[in-house]
């Protein structure tokens, strides 16, 4: 297992390097420069007065060298429009987004997993097509606009909920507040991710309950739930744990759309400030973090297989 | 009878005034916070690269400058300088320093700090400040005495005291004076800065908010607010439904699809405000077919513009006649050449210019087609309305492929590369007729003279204008300045729109006329009780 894990982390980190070196390079070529040292009344002088202030005069492999020089050590570099180092700011806003991504996270797989064994349960029954309708939907709507439509109706209308932020000004402490400023985001969040897990749930439970196993547990008499619960949840886990882990990487890298609407200060904002601002230290410390934990991600559900299902070993 | 009746008439307007400061004083709610929005992260610092539109007003509360627009007619009010004096010939003004201002750390401000604002930062090149284009004029500050100084300049320039009005604030030489790049101190920049304004910042959350308290130590008393938050919201649809759920006192460049949903709740107003700001078609003037003024007259001539301005702007705008704007009062001068909507004659003159239909439905002459390359960058309403331009120059023969590209790359190539041959974009300009940076043969090619406009009969009626030193001389010159620019068309202007701003009814002191006034006289906003 040891021998298995030092390959795995092995391979994760020549992965990240592939990941930035294509980024750096590829972002450095799209035209226009960083947000902040040019806007429509910048003259030719004051740009190249800023350019070279940032280095930005210099050949792109010559920068990547010095900002590979200085990742290995830990030092993302400083961003440009912000002014800030860039680890600092993903600091900041990794917390929200952790928060934000776990709230929507167990919302999906739950409600998901839940939505998918009642229509696996009563198939092509009422149960069944209303769980199909509300994936279907879930799959269809934009985020950003139900977003928008979410924050018309439970904050603008009926005033029941924040419209923005991660937390009401003065009140930092206060949990039931971060709460209440948590549920529109990771609801709308979770709306989109949900169906995917209702789906696989659905097949893969449909796939066991066709099972000689489960045929013969119900033949001698055990009660569906008990069934369920001994016999066909843990079969079903690895399609629905492969899901979960493809979903749990898109919400760490931070729902883009979402905080962007709800104002919610984490990753996601940040990365696509950091892009239409052609913030380059921040885009590649962003996509370095993306990268990291997709690696880690995908080795915990490979490793949660072998627990799940014994039969599958890594050597 | 008639003494009488303007005796009557000045008595009641006492009684009304002296009944609006009673109530005034009574009705101002002083435990309340005003809640405003910006749409990225504030840099705490006037002239840091990139400290525009999310920091621009809230660096007008925090920064005091010398002098400021006066509500009433945008003329230069005192701020930091109580009064200010150009000497023979123009070439150097002095300035008298209000006595008894403190930085919000307690250290005096003085002479050094508009001396280094202005020689150690704001004309330095290396720096690369935000706007230092615009003060080429001044060569330097010299002090004269702890609160005098004396701006010396490369040339006349009557408009400095209108420039140093417009987000120019002065910061501290006891601060950033020993720092590598006084632009780049994040500590200040993102965090706690040292500033003379009425409000001063208590806490700046990143990604969330700013908030500001009352400075004690501001030279004219305390404020009447008891703070204020901005909050750092990047879509304006979330900001105006913040502000409908209440959550918002101040919407600043509304959008006019937003104004009757704000409306509708009763406890907003929407301010029209203006600004010097108008939309163009800039022609490139390198390119010989674009050099024929009948040409750009009849480009003119062919587009609807107040068509557009109903259809873009929901009718929140007027078409402009030149660059200046209305606003500017004795400055403006309307009287100038206009080309209304006329595709007909638009039509003759391209015929009379040589420019006659060929077999494709597009203009041609000596082999030449009258087709443009026209990009256009993905920001507001540029692309609507490029399109609709495209469509009005289609009907009278004249061919543009229009390209739409990301803004930041539309702004490296199209801007600073002069890459295009015809554009639409906007200048927003200080409340002053100088637009000699967007016009002047200086300007052109690497200034801020987008379609590389090169004149020296304009450029010597802009000299005047800036030598003239009195109220009169100058609206002679301007007013000249404004015929010769409507008949040349250096750019082709579109429309001066109405800036839209949303505020809580109970917001008082807030000057209607332009936002960067309002915010300049941030010490007088109150809110009344409910």
């Amino acid at each position: 297992m040891t021998q298995y894990l030092v390959r795995r982390l092995g391979q994760g980190l020549v992965v990240l390097f592939l990941v930035s070196l294509l980024t750096f390079f590829l972002i450095n070529l799209a035209p226009g420069g960083p947000s902040s040292l040019v806007d429509i009344s910048t003259t030719v002088a004051e740009r190249n007065a800023r350019y070279a202030l940032y280095g930005l005069d210099r050949p792109v492999h010559e920068r990547y060298v010095a900002w590979l020089g200085g990742a290995v050590t830990g030092d993302l570099g400083t961003s440009i429009n912000q002014g800030l180092p860039v680890s600092r700011l993903l600091m900041q806003r990794l917390g929200a987004t952790v928060v934000l991504a776990l709230t929507a996270l167990v919302l999906a797989a739950g409600f998901g997993v839940l939505l998918g064994i009642v229509a696996a349960m009563n198939p092509n029954r009422w149960p069944d097509h209303v769980v199909s309708t509300v994936a279907t939907l879930g799959m269809s709507v934009p985020n950003f606009w139900l977003g928008i439509i979410a924050i018309i109706v439970f904050a603008v209308e009926l005033r029941w909920l924040p419209a923005s932020g991660i937390v009401s000004i003065g009140r930092g402490a206060d949990l039931i507040d971060r709460l209440r400023h948590l549920v529109l985001p990771a609801s709308v969040l979770a709306f989109g991710l949900m169906p995917n897990v209702v789906r696989v749930t659905r097949s893969a439970v449909l796939e066991t309950k066709a099972t000689d196993y489960v045929r013969t547990a119900r033949s001698k008499g055990l009660p569906d739930g008990k069934v369920m619960r001994k016999h066909m949840l843990r079969n079903a886990l690895v399609p629905i744990t492969a899901m979960i882990g493809l979903i749990t990487t898109v919400l760490f890298s931070g729902s883009v759309v979402i905080e962007s609407v709800f104002g919610y200060a984490g990753i996601g904002r940040l990365a696509i400030e950091a892009a239409n601002g052609r913030d380059y230290p921040v885009i590649l410390g962003v996509t370095m973090l993306a990268g990291t934990v997709v690696v880690v991600v995908n080795l915990v559900v490979d490793m949660l297989y072998a627990v799940i299902d014994p039969r599958i070993r890594h050597g | 009878m008639k003494v009488r009746g303007t005796l009557f008439r000045a008595l009641v307007a006492l009684l009304f005034a002296l009944g609006a400061a009673v109530a005034t004083a009574q009705d101002a709610d002083t435990s309340a916070v005003l809640n405003l929005a910006t749409n990225a992260d504030p840099t705490l610092n006037p002239w840091t690269p990139g400290a525009v539109i999310e920091s621009n007003l809230i660096n007008t509360i925090l920064f005091e400058q010398l002098t400021r627009y006066s509500p009433e007619d945008l003329t230069p009010s005192p701020m930091l300088a109580t009064s200010w004096q150009a000497e023979e010939g123009g070439l150097a003004w002095v300035f008298e320093l209000r006595q008894g201002v403190v930085w919000s750390d307690g250290d005096p401000f003085d002479a050094a700090d508009v001396a280094f604002t202005f020689n150690d930062v704001v004309l330095n090149p290396d720096l690369g400040a935000q706007s230092a284009s615009q003060f080429s004029a001044i060569d330097r500050v010299e002090v004269l005495g702890d609160h005098t100084v004396r701006f010396v300049l490369n040339e006349p320039f009557s408009a400095l005291p209108y420039y140093l009005a417009s987000f120019a604030g002065i910061i501290p030489v006891h601060v950033l004076g020993e720092a590598e790049n006084p632009l780049q101190v994040a500590s200040f920049n993102k965090g706690i800065p040292v500033t003379t304004g009425p409000y001063k910042v208590a806490e700046f959350v990143p990604g969330s908010f700013v908030r500001l308290v009352p400075n004690e130590l501001y030279w004219a008393g305390e404020p009447k607010l008891a703070g204020m938050v901005f909050r750092i919201i990047p879509d304006l649809n979330t900001q105006v439904a913040e502000a409908m759920a209440g959550q918002l006192d101040v919407v600043t460049r509304l959008s006019p699809q937003n104004v009757r949903g704000i409306e509708s709740t009763g406890a907003l107003e929407v301010l029209r405000q203006s600004q010097n700001l108008f939309f163009f078609v800039a022609p490139n003037h390198d390119d010989e077919r674009l050099a024929d003024v009948r040409v750009r007259q009849a480009m003119t001539m062919a587009i609807d513009r107040e068509a557009m301005i109903q259809a873009i702007l929901d009718g929140y705008g007027e078409v402009a006649s030149g660059p200046v704007a209305p606003m500017l009062g004795a400055l403006f001068n309307g009287d100038v050449r206009q080309y209304p909507y006329d595709p007909e004659a638009a039509a003759a003159l391209l015929d009379e210019a040589g420019w006659t239909v060929g077999p494709d439905g597009v203009r041609q002459k000596d082999g030449q087609r009258l087709s443009f390359y026209m990009p256009t960058g993905q920001f507001g309403d540029l692309v609507p309305a490029t399109l609709l331009v495209q469509q009005y120059w289609q009907d009278v023969g004249i061919e543009t492929d229009v390209q739409v590209m990301e803004w930041n790359a539309y702004i490296q190539d199209v801007v600073l590369g002069r890459n295009y041959e015809v554009t639409l974009a906007w200048w927003s300009m200080p409340p002053t007729a100088d637009v000699a940076p967007y016009f002047s043969c200086d300007a052109a090619q690497t200034g801020n003279n987008i379609p590389n406009y090169c004149n020296e009969d304009l450029d010597r009626i802009m000299d005047e204008g800036r030598a003239a030193l009195t109220l009169e001389e100058q609206a002679d010159a301007y007013g000249r300045m404004q015929e010769l620019l409507a008949e040349e068309l250096a750019y082709i202007y579109l429309w001066w729109p109405d800036i839209l701003t949303a505020k809580s009814v109970r917001l008082q002191g807030f000057p209607e006329i332009t936002a960067s006034a309002a915010f300049q006289h941030s010490f007088d906003w109150y809110v009344t009780a409910r």
